[in-house]
């Protein structure tokens, strides 16, 4: 220091010792720590050994001495005491110096901005991460809405084809259904001979047929806006003035029942034209939906026996019909009379015959 | 005395604080502290027949890895090479560090810790890529400093390779 004046010299033995709070150990050939001095208390140090190891005492010193590259400096090191230096390590003889100079202050500072620049880092990749997983979501989500709205088409069409759409619709804001309509006409029609014709076919023409009679049934239940409520076995049950009334329910059904009889003549069961027995009947009836999973839209009531009954004394190609229904079409249909009959389970029914 | 210096090594926030902490201390905090400089800390590991005292330096992760004093390694015996398993960057990270390492001291003993494994539904490695760097006969672990999840496992799997 002798270069330096006075004032210079004492001003950066001040700097080190006050400000930074210098402190030294000195390190012999064996590694043994030769001396001490300085500050050492401030980095918990009191209580080094002289002449023992330096590794057993100051545990940061473990590999690295001897050291080849002397000098040796590192930057903010945290102590165990907590305190943080900057270690510079020189040689002088066979004896190492271990310097240490306080740097708490700069390494807090240093940390504080760090941490602002790393925080952003994070923030932006995070950013990156979750725009990139927004991204292939949505995909997925448009896929699979997609997907979505052609298999509710699908169950929409399905559910059309089984139920009327005003009842498809109050099922599926599930409400219960089951309604009174007090005026419908209901009609049975079966084929003749049905049983004995499908076991001399087989199985595969008679499903072929039953197809022919069934898919008629459906598209003259459009043309006349008749519902087809259900087919057992070979028997169809169509019924109109519902789900919306109409006052001319008895007519629409003779209409498609004439229409149904011509229609199944065009095609051939065993040899022979198809033939029906068909039935009429109007009055009330309850129409509701039961079941939860295959449910079904039908209807009950006294109507719908009688209207049973009638078809299933109906003679080969005859369209009867009671007389309630009779007295529903008018004058207009010129009906034969075909007198009372003894129905069973219904007792003596007057009946009419629709002409051909 | 048996006593090891090990440097934990990897980007900056993959968690060698944490890793450290919950090794030494066995607890976790949330809160997000960049280490700047290095932080030194010692644990014992009893292992058979022997008991070592890891010295571990947990040094600061840098974001450019070009600044990385890795004249701070000198001495060292082992490395604790940390990923985060939510940030598919940090493995490459960790790997050139790694290789800065070796150049400068030769080759040594690590253990490769893929960290945050409790954030499974941020998780960017494919468990083939860690297949992969297995079948190098490399000892990997999943772990998470917030469960401690193989935490131990990791540290007492390196110690008894630093101690061969």
């Amino acid at each position: 220091m002798h270069r330096l004046p006075k004032e210079v010299g004492s001003w950066i033995y001040n700097f080190f010792y006050n400000e930074h709070s210098i402190a030294y150990v000195k390190i012999d050939a064996q590694l043994c720590i030769a001396a001490k001095g300085g500050n050492v208390k401030h980095y918990g140090l009191s209580s080094l050994r002289i002449g023992k190891p330096v590794t057993d005492q100051l545990e940061f010193m473990e590999g690295l001495l001897p050291c080849p590259e002397l000098p040796y400096h590192m930057a903010m090191v945290e102590l165990p005491s907590g305190r943080v230096a900057d270690l510079h390590l020189f040689a002088d003889d066979d004896c190492v110096w271990l310097l240490f100079l306080d740097a708490t202050a700069e390494r807090d500072n240093k940390q504080r901005l760090q941490q602002k620049a790393y925080e952003m880092t994070l923030l932006q990749e995070r950013e990156r991460q979750l725009n990139e997983k927004l991204q292939s979501t949505n995909e997925a989500l448009r896929k699979s809405q997609e997907g979505l709205s052609r298999e509710y088409q699908r169950a929409e069409s399905l559910l059309l084809n089984i139920l009327p759409a005003s009842i498809a619709e109050r099922l599926k804001a599930h409400k219960k259904i089951a309604d009174n309509h007090a005026e419908v006409s209901v009609l049975f029609a079966d084929i003749v001979g049905f049983t004995e014709r499908a076991r001399s076919v087989g199985a595969v023409t008679t499903l072929a047929i039953l197809n022919y009679f069934f898919k008629a049934a459906d598209r003259l239940s459009e043309r006349y806006g008749c519902e087809k409520i259900k087919t057992i076995g070979d028997c169809v049950m169509v019924v109109a003035g519902l789900p919306t009334a109409r006052s001319d329910h008895a007519k629409a059904l003779a209409h498609y029942a004439v229409e149904l009889r011509k229609a199944v003549k065009r095609e051939r069961f065993a040899g022979e034209p198809i033939r029906l027995r068909i039935g009429i009947h109007s009055g009330p009836i309850v129409a509701g939906v039961i079941g939860k999973r295959r449910f079904a839209y039908d209807l009950w009531g006294e109507t719908v026996n009688l209207a049973s009954r009638i078809q299933t004394s109906a003679e080969p190609d005859e369209i009867r019909i009671s007389d309630a229904t009779y007295q529903l079409l008018g004058p207009k249909f010129a009906c034969d009379p075909l007198g009372e009959t003894e129905l069973r389970g219904a007792g003596r029914v007057r009946m009419w015959r629709l002409p051909a | 005395m048996l006593q090891k210096k090990i440097c934990m090594l990897g980007g900056f926030s993959v968690g060698k604080t944490s890793l450290v902490r919950r090794f030494v201390q066995s607890i976790f905090s949330e809160t997000y502290l960049t280490t700047v400089g290095v932080k030194i800390d010692k644990k014992s590991v009893a292992l058979p027949g022997k008991t070592v005292d890891l010295i571990l330096w947990d040094l600061a992760g840098e974001d450019d890895i070009g600044s990385f004093r890795v004249s701070h390694v000198r001495g060292a015996t082992g490395l604790v090479l940390v990923v985060d398993g939510t940030r598919a960057a940090t493995l490459a990270a960790a790997l050139t560090l790694r290789e800065r390492v070796e150049a400068e001291f030769g080759a040594m003993p690590f253990v490769l810790l893929f960290n945050k494994s409790d954030l499974a539904d941020r998780w960017e490695i494919s468990d083939s890529e860690i297949d992969n760097l297995r079948q190098l006969g490399w000892q990997i672990y999943l772990t998470s400093a917030l469960s401690g999840e193989h935490v131990d496992d990791a540290f007492r799997q390196l110690a008894s390779m630093v101690t061969k």
